[in-house]
């Protein structure tokens, strides 16, 4: 299948919003990660990943079928994360148990010839949410065969220290369950992994719906989020790409300058004093 | 495709009941000699488009020649595709 040659439209001031920054010895183009997986066409996925300007692209892993190949979608990746200069970050979905995924983590390092990991070690099968012992027993194991491991956990920040203890560099809690689109359901379990593990390099992934969402956790010093179904199934993929590129950037703006302490009660901005229009006693 | 007793986990169905290797869970008839690398090119795919892992454990392109593959084994050939 050959690629589309329209060249992606970035929206005006698009260069201006990509954020390079540092993570596991790597300089990312921007604090957007984007997952490759549920669009309508090769060439969606690869104008919507260019218009993101992401920083990191997911991919994966799945059981050889009979007539092999994908119909051009990673071949979209590829070209998309090749002109960002983005990373490709594997990723190790279904699996169950720590030897499960440190098996994928290795195939999928040979196949895509890098040492990232994006683990997930399942523990329910409605929630996707993460078993947590059998992360950390992987993320250990995985660390030590030289992987960079960016885990996708919950909120618990106990569980957070101890992946970090384990030698992650990068966290991943959800903000929501997987392709809920939810947003950030526990914001406070959030801002408090940020205040407790500051060095920690943190990635809000799963469950992020909406640019809001991604500002929302952008704003709380998250150094990046992660989605990719709230891309996909929009109704326009490459808009709304560029949507939550901009959304990223906001927010982290937003939180680099500092934002105001909310108040109880009303603080007014306007400088009068008194009351303008009352004359005489009371003035 | 296999029987329901531990012991025939090796062997396929049939009248002829030959050992088979399962591969991604389909029944493949086992050979003396066959290593992992045979299993690859049964195939018909590029071995570099494609990872093993041999009863859970992967196995590096490189070891797949030097990997018999007996009976009753478990192959998980895997490629790359798009991802969350």
């Amino acid at each position: 299948m050959t690629m589309t040659t329209k060249t992606p439209t970035a929206a005006p001031g698009a260069a201006s919003i990509r954020q390079p920054w540092t993570v596991a010895g790597h300089v990312l183009p921007g604090r957007l990660l984007l997952g490759s997986a549920g669009y309508p066409s090769p060439e969606v996925l690869h104008e919507a990943l260019v218009a993101s300007g992401a920083g990191a692209v997911t991919v994966g892993l799945k059981r050889m079928a009979a007539a092999g190949g994908d119909n051009g979608f990673l071949r979209g990746v590829h070209e998309a994360a090749s002109a960002l200069g983005a990373r490709l970050l594997p990723n190790t979905a279904g699996c169950r148990t720590a030897d499960e995924a440190v098996a994928l983590a290795h195939m999928a390092a040979e196949l895509f010839d890098t040492r990232w990991v994006k683990l997930e070690v399942v523990g329910d099968e409605h929630t996707l949410q993460p078993d947590p012992w059998e992360l950390l027993r992987a993320a250990e194991r995985l660390v030590r065969d030289g992987f960079d491991v960016f885990p996708y956990c919950t909120d618990d920040l106990v569980t957070c220290r101890r992946l970090l203890d384990a030698g992650c560099e990068v966290l991943m809690p959800w903000g929501a369950p997987i392709g809920s689109g939810q947003g950030l359901l526990n914001p406070f379990a959030l801002r408090t992994l940020r205040a407790r593990l500051p060095e920690a390099v943190l990635v809000v992934d799963a469950g992020l719906g909406a640019p809001s969402h991604a500002a929302a956790a952008m704003e709380l010093g998250f150094d990046a989020v992660l989605l990719n179904s709230a891309v996909a199934q929009a109704r326009d993929p490459v808009a709304m790409a560029r949507a939550f590129a901009h959304a990223v950037a906001a927010g982290r703006l937003a939180h680099e300058a500092g934002l105001m302490a909310p108040q109880a009660m009303a603080v007014p901005s306007t400088p009068v004093t008194g009351r303008p229009f009352l004359l005489g006693e009371g003035a | 495709m296999t029987g329901s007793r531990p012991e025939d986990a090796g062997r396929g169905a049939g009248a002829l009941d030959l050992p088979v290797v399962h591969v991604n869970d389909e029944g493949m008839p086992w050979r003396e000699g066959l290593d992992l690398a045979a299993v690859v090119a049964s195939r018909g795919v590029d071995p570099r488009a494609v990872a093993t892992a041999l009863n859970g454990r992967f196995v590096p392109r490189g070891q797949r020649a030097d990997t018999p593959v007996a009976p009753g084994d478990q192959v998980v050939l895997l490629q790359p595709i798009v991802g969350g």
